[in-house]
């Protein structure tokens, strides 16, 4: 597949040190493009809609900052809200986004207990925007990453 | 040679000729000598290499700026007034930038290139900021996800007003290639000089917070740079209502443990309300209720919002926003030296805390705040 530069200056940015020191990238060895092509068949798959699930992790951003900082319970899932200075550009240009992190994990596994990317999902505005916009679901073995199988087992 | 290994070789060749073209074309565009930046209308002078960052530059010449991102212009807490024109401001900086700041030709330093000679100013305080080398004394786990870590300053002293914080900076580690710094309030008392205690939560991602839990060993070298902030205890007689949860203990402590063994502001009576999830995320209740028992003017009031049944939790529940609510209303003595608000957290929990008191008299002016974003 001929990347567009738009994909390819995307992708550059996704390096660790440009827009974040992690990266977007974790330890995945496939290109961005063929991240977003096989999250796309897995979204599929499991009968996801990228529209869906960003709203579905929206919901539960707004609910977890009822917890004032603090994890909350909501349903079968914990949920924590935290923020940090700033804000993100999104690596595809079209948008800064305020840096945060929310945390969902099953309420009934102490969060100590709780695997990144395991059972427990970690995103940001960020995060949300590259989901919907652009399919990314970021690569595997970054802590940002939203594992597809991980999104149906706790979301829905 | 075979022909398989020609055209791999011959693009080897090429991007090397063209790497060593780059290097030298930089070497010779971008050798801006040596500048001038000045300060504050002269104040201070600095002869310095040209083609830097500004943020860089001045940090190399021992003048912190504060920057939580490394440089990478995702934070917007590096603003300088530039006085010289630099050009107009680029596309990263335009989201931190209100049309007053615009006006004015606040920059972001970690942006801005130091290409000639340069007339900035800055807040006179940052000239006391100073990079300290440490040891890692001693780490000690407080709640399962919060560290207590203490700090020995390798030489010198630290002064710095209880509230005040410091960035930590943290090296590469794992896969984390370059140093980043991240700001945490200080937990210790200023009396005690030589060292610098932290109170760090994990953030489930954090660059930072990841290290400090999973990487940081006694004994470890470690550079603070600091100190920060303007939220401190304000002189006036009126009753502080101190409102905090997690790690937003920190500059608190500091603050009630200065206050207790100065005995500054005799007058000032203190509330404070320490919100948590479940007891095992509560800490240091044992240390505040025997502070509260010796010192009549500190009242201690921590809350749970979620108490496991089999806790038994004997003290408030609910969120510590309506706990707050409670207390103005029907506990907290109204006198005619009046309340003070002081919180650390969260931008959502601060807010919150903010439309209670407000609802409750105390007006936007008289509350101060340390927040985490």
């Amino acid at each position: 597949m001929k990347q567009s530069p738009a994909d390819r200056q995307a992708f550059e940015r996704m390096m660790p040190g440009v827009i974040t020191a992690q990266g977007f990238l974790g330890k995945d060895v496939r290109s961005p493009d063929r991240i977003i092509a096989e999250d796309e068949l897995l979204f599929r798959e499991l009968g996801l809609d990228f529209d869906t699930v960003a709203d579905r992790l929206e919901e539960l951003a707004r609910k977890g900052e009822e917890g004032l900082g603090e994890p909350i319970t909501v349903g079968k899932l914990l949920i924590q809200s935290g923020e940090a200075r700033g804000k993100l550009p999104c690596p595809w240009g079209d948008g800064f986004f305020h840096k945060n992190a929310v945390s969902v994990s099953p309420a009934d596994i102490p969060l100590e207990a709780c695997a990144e990317g395991e059972d427990m999902l970690i995103y940001s505005e960020l995060s949300i925007h590259m989901l919907r916009a652009h399919h990314f679901c970021q690569g595997r073995g970054s802590p940002f990453r939203l594992e597809p199988a991980l999104l149906k087992q706790l979301l829905f | 040679m075979s022909p398989i290994l020609v055209g791999p070789l011959a693009v080897g060749a090429i991007s090397t000729v063209l790497a060593l073209i780059i290097a030298v074309l930089d070497k010779v565009l971008n050798n801006y000598g040596e500048v001038e930046i000045s300060i504050n209308g002269g104040e201070k002078k600095l002869k310095v290499k040209g083609g830097s960052p500004l943020l860089g530059t001045l940090a190399a010449e021992g003048i912190f700026v504060p920057s939580a991102c490394g440089g990478r212009g995702t934070c917007g807490a590096c603003k300088c007034k530039v006085l010289t024109d630099v050009g107009p401001h680029l596309p990263t900086e335009l989201p931190y930038m209100s049309p007053a700041d615009i006006k004015e030709n606040i920059r972001l330093s970690c942006q801005v290139k130091v290409r000639k000679n340069l007339e900035i100013e800055l807040p006179r305080e940052l000239f006391s900021i100073k990079k300290y080398r440490t040891r890692v004394e001693k780490i000690r786990s407080v709640t399962h996800d919060i560290k207590e870590v203490l700090f020995a300053l390798e030489s010198g002293e630290i002064e710095f007003q209880a509230g005040q914080y410091v960035q930590l900076v943290v090296p590469p580690y794992g896969e984390i290639k370059e140093s980043v710094q991240r700001a945490y309030s200080m937990s210790s008392v200023p009396s005690g000089r030589r060292h610098v205690e932290l109170l760090i939560r994990l953030v489930p991602g954090g660059i930072a917070t990841t290290w400090v839990h999973k990487y940081l060993k006694e004994g470890d070298a470690v550079e603070l740079v600091g100190p920060f902030g303007e939220f401190h205890v304000h002189d006036t007689p009126a009753a502080m209502i101190c409102v905090a949860g997690g790690s937003g203990m920190a500059p608190f402590k500091s603050m009630f443990y200065h206050l207790y063994e100065s005995n500054a502001f005799p007058e000032k009576e203190i509330w404070y309300f320490f919100g948590a999830r479940t007891g095992k995320d509560m800490f240091y209740v044992d240390e505040l209720r025997a502070l509260q028992e010796k010192w009549p003017r500190f009242h201690f009031v921590p809350a749970l919002s979620e108490p496991a049944a089999e806790e038994h939790w004997q003290g408030e529940t609910g969120l510590i926003t309506d706990v707050l609510d409670r207390y103005l209303q029907h506990s907290i003595p109204r006198s005619e030296k009046g309340w003070e608000g002081y919180l650390c957290g969260s931008p959502g929990m601060i807010n919150a805390c903010i439309a209670v008191m407000r609802k409750n008299g105390i007006t936007e002016d008289k509350i101060y705040y340390d927040k985490f974003a």
